[in-house]
């Protein structure tokens, strides 16, 4: 792997951030969602990361692999329900409440969400910077030849 | 004192073996080697040029990948301007010499 994959790995955890910030952002507006298409209320969604697994490849990239150093990526691996039970308030008015009057919301708490997008914010920082470096590191290589 | 001057042999020219090498067709001599890097920075571009296009469309495409793909391309470009201007520098050096 030389400088530019580097970049690549980099590149990887910039969109598995972004995807992150996407589905804090879909938490954060559907808080008080009790209706959904496939019935019930908002379920809060996860985000759960991983390795980025290699691609199909030929028996020379896999030789080659052994080589470096196991440097990976991050995928998105999925998007899970969160499993904790929606909140019940009670508003006979509401057209969603049912015979006991009860209405179910996500269990959604937007201070945590915030915080969640305030983190994705950050990382995604991070991976600018760290991209930024690399570009410097190979200016610099190229520096040399001068 | 019966020593004579003789001309020189005379050399058998139909018969002479020059060593002259002919490149063989399957090596690949350094100017395709450039010729090749050339076509990967087209190539980088042309990526990042595609990119670009689809951040503008707004056609769902990432940003940062346009920008990852821009950066690669402005390397590659300067790598291969470093290469060309250290082979004009040598040729220079070879031209100015004096005999």
């Amino acid at each position: 792997m030389n400088l530019f994959g580097v970049l690549d790995i980099n590149a990887s955890a910039l969109t598995a951030e972004r995807e992150r910030a996407e589905v804090t952002a879909s938490n954060l507006a559907n808080a008080e969602t009790t209706s959904t298409p496939g019935g019930g209320p908002y379920k809060k969604q996860l985000v759960v990361f991983e390795t980025e697994r290699p691609g199909r490849e030929d028996f020379a990239q896999t030789l080659s692999r052994f080589g470096d150093l196991h440097a990976r990526g991050v995928t998105v691996e999925k998007v899970v329900d969160d499993k904790s039970p929606p909140v019940r308030r009670y508003e006979p008015g509401h057209p969603d409440a049912d015979a006991d009057g009860y209405v179910s919301f996500p269990n959604i708490n937007p201070a945590e969400e915030m915080v969640n997008l305030m983190g994705a914010a950050q990382a995604y920082q991070l991976n600018v910077s760290a991209v930024q470096a690399t570009k410097a590191m190979i200016s610099e290589t190229l520096q040399i030849l001068t | 004192m019966g020593n004579t001057i003789s001309g020189l042999p005379q050399i058998d020219w139909a018969n002479v073996q020059l060593d002259v090498r002919q490149p063989s067709p399957d090596r690949t001599d350094f100017f395709q080697t450039l010729e090749n890097a050339m076509d990967k920075v087209q190539e980088a571009q042309a990526g990042a040029d595609q990119q670009v296009a689809g951040v503008l469309q707004g056609n769902g495409q990432d940003l940062h990948t346009a920008m990852v793909a821009v950066e690669k391309a402005d390397l590659t470009f300067q790598m291969m301007m470093q290469v060309r201007n250290k082979i004009v520098q040598a040729y220079q050096t070879i031209s100015q010499m004096q005999f």
